[in-house]
């Protein structure tokens, strides 16, 4: 599903956090929304999704405009924290989430049963989210934004606190769904993320300073450090402090 | 909704002690308020001066009796030796004195009573004074019903108050939101499952204030838990719409004074009729009231259903527009 942005602003009491944002990002892509923290990444990310408003400015999903009932079923979407219920099991996260996409018990479980594989907690899946770690809680939270397969996944930081060997479980298991057609967006602020990424933009101050495949973005920079991208142009801008 | 009902039963269970509090807590409440305004075999003290002997021989078994052989003139006798009553004869007739209209008055009016039975039944009414007077009857009587009311509306608002509060700040609100889910399911599904719960924990709080606490109840006991049903899912419904206005669980429990005492003023414990500058008018505001209103009639005055309906159409009016409320101020976490 194609997304396009089209010169979306949004300011929280007086502070200006994206300025005239036109993003368009492919179908069938990993992309990567690239930025230090507070640089607006989740704030353009939940105006996609249509959980706030914007002051101005559209986005469009798939040639439909958001905020869109139907277009939710579509997607699938991890916060930034872990947003699950201490106090259900790991299975009863996931089925109530499913519940609400209407999906049906057969199927559900079927699909459950080969999400807690992918994220190895398949052992553990009566286990209260409570007593669960850090890292696992980010993989179930991974698990709840796949359960109804959408062809959209939204991933807000999803690798952050996860170990290396299932980081990389993870992204090999992302590609695989790409490959099937789905479109995925990743915020991240760690640099290495980028390259398992296919395209990536950087936002910064409000603004978009970069969008390409990572490949030439890496291709800009004098040594081959994605991290370069953020001092490129600096020279272009005077810093705005942010806070 | 079903999946939200599910899933807060689920919650529940997993998480014992809130599901112990919420149905033992009242119980340990109205025990203990039953036993602070239950029968506590007081005896009264009583003054006497210049009373026939058989009055005071008699008047000894109800109550600690001091002879005075003077009549105290002193207005604040009463008060300096903490005595409930004097009592003397003069050509008027038979004088009470008492402090004011409390429950040792009480016990002291019934003493002089019984012991007047008990010598010649055809006795001159006794004059009765209070130094301070007061209006109105004793309160005593009303509190078991305002407070069958409060607690459980107590219990369930924070319960369902604070469950809001941590659902949107542990952004699992928005979660549930981003799928294709409606306002309505969400906030029906809250109501319904904390409605639940709370009707389990009326249906004890009564059966235990009926069968185990003895209280009396003139009218029919299903009658009762109808009302507090109603009035718990009013409760879920306040909880949830005042857990918008709060930032944090703290602000949220800071907001008990504010939603939860002046509902107790508009209750029962204070004749509605009796406030000043139609300010009674503001019980139409408090779902409690509707609630403890029509308890008061079923329990006291023993209506039935044809006589307390108006309240019970209140109370479900008040949920309505609670809902309305609700599923309107969802609107902040997703626009449609």
């Amino acid at each position: 599903m194609k997304i396009a942005v089209c010169e979306v602003n949004k300011a929280f009491k007086q502070q200006q956090v994206l300025k005239q944002i036109s993003l368009t990002i492919d179908s069938g892509r990993i992309f990567c929304l690239l930025g230090a923290s507070g640089s607006g990444k989740t704030t353009l990310l939940r105006i996609m999704m249509g959980a706030i408003s914007t002051d101005g400015g559209s986005v469009t999903i798939g040639g439909t405009t958001v905020p869109n009932r139907q277009l939710l079923s579509a997607m699938g979407y991890m916060p930034q924290n872990e947003a699950l219920y201490e106090d259900l099991s790991v299975w009863q996260n996931l089925k109530f989430f499913a519940g609400l996409h209407r999906l049906n018990r057969k199927k559900f479980e079927a699909d459950a049963e080969a999400l807690l594989q992918i994220i190895d907690m398949a052992a553990c899946k009566n286990k209260l989210i409570r007593d669960c770690s850090g890292g696992m809680k980010k993989r179930i939270s991974l698990a709840v934004a796949l359960i109804h397969k959408p062809k959209l996944l939204l991933l807000d930081e999803p690798t952050v606190g996860v170990d290396p060997v299932l980081r990389r479980k993870i992204w090999l298991y992302l590609r695989q769904l790409r490959n099937e057609g789905t479109t995925i967006l990743v915020t991240t602020h760690v640099m290495d993320e980028v390259t398992q990424c296919d395209d990536a933009a950087l936002l910064r101050n409000g603004h978009i300073i970069a969008k390409d495949t990572v490949k030439n973005l890496i291709d800009q920079t004098p040594d081959g450090n994605i991290e370069e991208l953020f001092f490129i142009d600096t020279q272009s801008e005077s810093e705005e402090s942010s806070c | 909704m079903l999946s939200i009902v599910k899933r807060i039963l689920g919650q529940m269970k997993n998480d014992k002690r809130s599901l112990g509090l919420l149905l033992f807590a009242p119980l340990l409440v109205l025990t203990l308020l039953f036993f602070i305004l239950g029968d506590s075999n007081y005896l009264p003290q009583i003054a006497v001066y210049d009373m026939n002997e058989k009055f005071v021989l008699e008047l000894e078994n109800h109550a600690t009796v001091i002879e005075e052989t003077e009549k105290p003139e002193a207005s604040d006798y009463l008060e300096a030796n903490r005595i409930d009553a004097l009592i003397w004869i003069d050509s008027a007739g038979t004088h009470i004195e008492l402090l004011e209209k409390n429950s040792k008055s009480a016990a002291a009016l019934e003493a002089i009573q019984a012991t007047n039975q008990a010598l010649q039944p055809s006795q001159n009414e006794p004059i009765i004074d209070y130094v301070y007077e007061t209006s109105g009857d004793n309160q005593l009587d009303s509190l078991a019903y305002v407070f069958l009311g409060v607690i459980s509306f107590f219990f369930v608002f924070i319960l369902s108050g604070m469950s809001f509060v941590r659902e949107r700040f542990g952004q699992t609100l928005e979660r549930m939101l981003m799928t294709p889910i409606s306002r309505i399911d969400v906030i029906g599904g809250y109501t319904l499952g904390y409605g639940l719960l709370a009707a389990v924990q009326s249906v004890v709080v009564i059966l235990y204030a009926v069968y185990v606490l003895q209280l009396r109840v003139e009218g029919s006991v299903a009658l009762c838990t109808l009302v507090m049903i109603l009035m718990a899912f009013s409760a879920v419904s306040v909880g949830a719409l005042v857990s918008i206005f709060a930032n944090n669980e703290l602000q949220l429990v800071q907001f008990i004074p504010v939603i939860i005492i002046p509902q107790i003023f508009f209750s029962g414990l204070i004749p509605i009729d009796t406030i000043p500058f139609g300010l009674g008018n503001l019980c139409y505001l408090t779902p409690v009231y509707y609630g403890c209103a029509a308890l008061e009639m079923i329990m006291i005055q023993g209506k039935g259903f044809l006589e307390i309906w108006p309240w019970l159409a209140g109370s479900v009016v008040f949920i309505g527009v609670l809902f309305l409320a609700n599923v309107t101020a969802l609107k902040r976490y997703r626009r449609l």
